[in-house]
């Protein structure tokens, strides 16, 4: 399957979510696609449908209800997939971490692959954070394994990837 | 015998045809756009990289539609390919739009429902050109077989040159390109998500994707149809029409399905119509 | 052995409903109406297997005495109803028919013994196998569709038996018309069947089913008027009884242009009939009935009468102005109607303007008049018949499950009742899509439409409207939250066996389109009109031979191959639908920004506030440019002006 895994890396589609950041990452995102810095040399398509995507880019820190919406987007994405945070507040809550409502970094909710930080993070950073999940991408198997009680397959899907 | 290995060529092939003219049309997209864009084998990268997904779904009739889909956009192009009556590939393609529009529906997903309704819309607004095609070429050649346009000495584009202009219309609508692209789009457009294949993932989405392609070669060799002898200018006009949707794609903005439909009856029926009245006052009736 | 057939087909319904109406035990009143289907079934196939007859009743009876005085109770009746209702115009046309027909018999003194009083070619041969075995399995259907309706709308006094009488009945009065000759007597089955429906729509006895019966009435009687008038034009004209033998008029034995007034006459009778526009809203309105009408009446039979009448009728007007007259005024109902299909929200609706349409169609293929248009009239028919009657008998069979006719409740049935949704998608399928038959049909009316270019266009446009509204409603069906493990529902037999019968049916008659068309069709083709229709059939391909491209020497105008049609059908849904399966673990929930509360199969998603809502979606109807307000007036002008020239054609005769 070696044609695959290459494939894999060839061709990471992003769906990229917001959960409360002030929108200087995002937009530090969208520069990425213009044409000054053009991510889709790299295959990279900004899909914004989950069950399209491959690779999770999320912005901002989770709060109570996002939490909840990171929760649902994040299980609508098959797997193979990598979910990088990108800037502070996606990382570790950044500025706001002390906030009543904010629960802190993505990693509070789902397992993160790459962490981007920056305030905000420049196109040149999240695209080398792409780059640096892409080749775990490759390496990423099933998450399947078979629990020796009852035999049957289970998905794990709190572990984090080695790069 | 020869039937046979032409039906396996084409099925082998037209993906491969398909998905590098999917490929060039990313590459010359971003040039116009003035940036570089991906190599020419990226839709091959990405049809991979969905099979080797999981396979997740929302509904098992999702699979079925999506594969119906594929079925028979390759039996249309097979009855292209083996020169057989046009009309039946009008009806055959009609078939498998109306596949594709009830994958969208069998979800109860909003812009799945967007996508698939729109996608209707966009079936009403290119079918009566195609079928006026049919009756174009019945009216020019007296018979509705394929064979008999390749065979024919004189070219189609000659006295069907206002259908050539429809069928550019039907051409953009079915390469879903600007202002057309109104039920799914190819760039990340955030109106309707990605509209009736929002609820598709993995392997199904490789098979949409499997789908196009072989729709794109089926499209352009209807436009191949409009010179088949000899077959190589035919190619030609297929490859600057195809061009020719990329310019207008970029130049031009999405518009309202509406606003399509009612274009695509008024430009694209009178020109048609007229052509046929032309073609039954000349020639008489067969 | 011929008296016995034709006692059969005409006079066993009517002892047959008779008794019926006596029974008031439900099995009883059921096996009665079972056995009499099978009877009926079982003495088409021997009119099938017998081949062209003809037939006079025996001379001890005065039956065309009988027959007039029934004419005259009718009439009368109509009258009464019309005084009951207070409808004027029930009154008026009334009076427009009993005052031609006293005038005839009194002051004419006319004698319409004709000999042979009943001719049985293969036309109709071909209506009466339809009658025979659509309409017994629909009366089969019904036994148990009243009795549910009944129980639902709780009404005090059983009336099933009642209904079931009409409809028994109403077969034998169809019979009687297919195989008429004398076109007296056609007319007195014409009106029979007239009478059937409006006994049947207002059955329910509410004041609409009271005021669309009446409708019914009074347009179907503005046709019964045009027909009395057209016989007694031929009479006065042409000299006598033979004068009314269908089999002259359309035999070329009186072809003389003063001929062509009364048969465009009988065309705009065959019009009311057939619902085409401007009289589609009687056939909108009989939707208020219940289903079994629906089925039987308005949608494989009755208005089959009107087509078929049309049909018979056109080799009297071939190559004249009145054929293109009828092939424009069939295109654009058929073009209108499929129009306003799209803004319906009322599945029967949908179902009624989609009759119209097809009807259209049929009408218009009698009208462009060649062989080839007179085949695809012939199998349109065939297909038509089968598929919308088991469409109707779906939307019946829905109604009782989710007790309502509108197609935004019908949403996500595929998972509340499987087997009929799976029934259902593949009626709706067969209506417009290769390779079923009516696409066969339609095919076949494309290629031969070019006569007629106009006719041409609008079968055209028409066609690209009839996809967007059956797949739209379709599509409703299909729309499910995501769950896996779809229970199957029980249906009783008096629904399922009609059901399962035609859709089998729709997959035999279309696969064995082939022999079926070289061995039977083909005859009934030139039963009507003289002249190879061009079509060759082996058993896999259907090829319409003869081209006159002489530039190339075309040899074959077309090509549909029937049997890799089927193949690609079976390999693209039957194949995946039976082998594919999605375990628990692959199922996710759909895109909704990520906004759902609970599992894979919630319905609910947290709006403002986080406060739970219910996730609606809606159906598109396009209401303010499709819609029955904003399209009638249109579409029913040029309608009426189309008609006028049809009939004005008739006059100038050329």
């Amino acid at each position: 399957m070696g044609l695959i895994k290459k494939s894999r890396a060839k061709s990471p589609w992003i769906m990229h979510f917001d959960n409360s950041s002030c929108n200087g990452c995002d937009i530090e995102v969208l520069a990425c696609l213009t044409p000054l810095y053009d991510v889709e040399r790299f295959g990279i398509v900004n899909m914004g449908n989950p069950k399209h995507a491959d690779v999770l880019l999320i912005t901002g820190p989770v709060n109570m209800r996002t939490a909840r919406v990171l929760k649902n987007l994040y299980e609508q994405v098959a797997n193979p997939k990598m979910v990088i945070a990108v800037g502070t507040c996606a990382s570790s809550g950044g500025v706001f971490h002390n906030c009543y409502n904010v629960l802190g970094g993505v990693d509070k909710v789902i397992p993160v692959d790459v962490y981007i930080p920056g305030c905000a993070a420049r196109p040149e950073a999240i695209i080398d954070g792409v780059v640096m999940a892409l080749q775990s991408l490759t390496e990423q198997r099933h998450l399947w394994v078979t629990c020796p009680h009852c035999q049957t397959e289970h998905e794990v899907t709190d572990q984090r990837w080695r790069i | 015998m020869n039937q046979l290995i032409l039906v396996i060529a084409t099925i082998v092939l037209a993906p491969i045809v398909g998905g590098l003219l999917f490929g060039i049309d990313r590459r010359i997209t971003a040039r116009l756009q003035g940036r570089f864009g991906p190599p020419i084998l990226q839709p091959f990268y990405d049809i991979l990289k969905l099979l080797g997904k999981d396979s997740i779904a929302v509904s098992k009739m999702q699979f079925v539609w999506i594969y119906a889909y594929l079925v028979l956009m390759i039996a249309s192009l097979l009855c292209l390919v083996l020169q057989s009556d046009f009309l039946v590939l009008v009806f055959l393609l009609g078939f498998a739009g109306v596949a594709l529009v009830l994958g969208g529906f069998s979800t109860k997903s909003p812009y799945s429902h967007f996508g698939a309704n729109r996608e209707l819309l966009q079936i009403l607004a290119y079918e009566p050109v195609l079928l006026l095609l049919a009756i174009a070429i019945y009216a020019q050649n007296g018979t509705f077989l394929i064979s008999e346009i390749v065979a024919h000495e004189q070219p189609l584009l000659l006295p069907l040159w206002p259908l050539f202009i429809a069928v550019l219309y039907v051409l953009t609508i079915k390469m879903r390109k600007s202002p057309f692209d109104i039920s799914t789009s190819h760039h990340a457009h955030q109106e309707i998500v990605k509209g009736i294949t929002t609820e598709y993932s993995g392997p199904f989405l490789a098979l949409y994707h499997l789908a196009e392609w072989y729709e794109i070669v089926l499209v352009l060799g209807v436009v191949v149809l409009f010179w088949a002898n000899p077959l190589w200018i035919g190619l030609l006009i297929a490859f600057a029409a195809f061009l020719l949707e990329l310019v207008v794609d970029n130049i031009a903005a999405r518009m309202t399905a509406r606003w399509m439909v009612r274009l695509s009856w008024s430009v694209g029926l009178t020109l048609g119509i007229l052509n046929v009245a032309y073609l039954y006052i000349i020639k008489g009736v067969f | 052995m011929t008296d016995g057939m034709m006692a059969i087909a005409i006079l066993l319904p009517v002892v047959a409903g008779l008794l019926i109406l006596a029974i008031h035990n439900y099995f009883a009143r059921g096996v009665v109406v079972v056995a009499t289907a099978v009877v009926l079934i079982a003495n088409s196939l021997l009119f099938a297997a017998k081949g062209p007859l003809t037939y006079t009743p025996p001379a001890g009876f005065d039956w065309g005495t009988l027959i007039s005085v029934l004419d005259y109770a009718i009439l009368v009746l109509y009258l009464v109803l019309g005084l009951k209702l207070r409808n004027r115009l029930v009154l008026i046309f009334s009076a427009t028919q009993i005052i031609p027909i006293v005038y005839f018999e009194f002051f004419m003194k006319a004698h319409v013994d004709l000999r042979p009083a009943f001719v049985v070619d293969h036309l109709a041969i071909v209506m009466t196998l339809i009658i025979s075995i659509i309409g017994s399995l629909i009366c089969v259907y019904a036994i148990r569709y009243m009795r549910d309706h009944e129980q639902h709308a709780h009404v005090d006094k059983s009336r099933q038996s009642r209904f079931l009488f009409w409809l028994v009945l109403f077969l034998g009065a169809m019979n009687g018309l297919v195989f008429a000759n004398n076109l007296f007597w056609l007319y007195f089955f014409w009106e029979v069947t007239t009478l059937c429906s409006f006994m049947l729509i207002s059955h329910d006895k509410t004041q609409i089913a009271l005021e669309n019966a009446a409708r019914a009435l009074w347009m179907n009687s503005t046709g019964g008027t045009a027909f009395i008038l057209a016989i007694i034009y031929l009479y006065a004209t042409q000299g006598g009884a033979s004068a009314l033998s269908v089999q002259n008029i359309i035999g070329g034995g009186m072809h003389s242009a003063a001929m062509l007034l009364p048969v465009a006459l009988l065309c705009f009778t065959g019009c009311t009939k057939a619902a085409q526009m401007p009289f589609q809203s009687w056939l909108l309105g009989a939707m208020v009935a219940p289903t079994p009408v629906s089925a039987l009446l308005h949608s494989s039979t009755m208005v089959k009468a009107g087509v078929y009448l049309v049909l018979r009728l056109a080799p009297a007007y071939a190559g004249t102005l009145v054929s293109t007259a009828i092939a424009i005024v069939g295109a654009f109902t058929f073009f209108g109607t499929s129009a306003l299909a799209i803004s319906q929200t009322t599945g029967k609706r949908v179902l009624a303007y989609s009759t119209i349409a097809n009807l259209g169609l049929i009408i218009a293929c009698a009208g462009i008049n060649t062989p080839l248009s007179i085949a695809a009239a012939i199998l349109l028919i065939i297909f038509h018949a089968i598929s919308k009657g088991m469409l109707f008998l779906c939307a019946g069979t829905i109604e009782h499950q989710i007790w309502s006719r509108e197609i935004e409740d019908m949403e996500g049935l595929a998972s509340k009742a499987p087997l009929v949704t799976l029934i259902t998608a593949v009626g709706m399928l067969s209506m417009f899509l290769p390779p079923f038959g009516m696409v066969l049909g339609k095919w076949i009316a494309l290629e031969a439409a070019y006569k007629v270019p106009l006719a041409a266009v609008l079968f055209v446009l028409a066609s690209a409207l009839t996809i967007v509204f059956w797949t739209k409603w379709l599509g409703r069906l299909l729309q499910v939250v995501p769950k896996l493990g779809w229970p199957l529902e029980k249906l009783s037999p008096s629904y399922s066996v009609p059901l399962w019968t035609l859709f089998v049916g729709i997959f035999v008659v279309g696969f064995g389109i082939g022999p079926i068309y070289q061995y039977f069709i083909a005859s009934a083709t030139s039963d009507v009109i003289a002249g190879n229709s061009m079509i060759g059939s082996g058993w896999a391909n259907i090829v319409l031979t003869g081209s006159s491209a002489v530039q190339t020497g075309a040899a074959v105008r077309g090509s549909f191959p029937v049997w890799a049609l089927y193949l690609v059908l079976g390999v693209a849904l039957f194949l995946p639908m039976l082998f594919f399966g999605l375990k628990p673990t692959q199922l996710r929930q759909v895109y909704l920004c990520g906004e759902q509360t609970g599992g894979t199969d919630t319905d609910e998603w947290c709006a403002e506030c986080d406060i739970k809502t219910k996730f609606i979606l809606g159906g598109y109807y396009f209401q303010a440019t499709l819609g029955e307000k904003t399209l009638n007036p249109w579409v029913n002008s040029v309608a009426i002006f189309l008609l006028a020239i049809m009939i004005a054609c008739g006059v100038i005769s050329k």
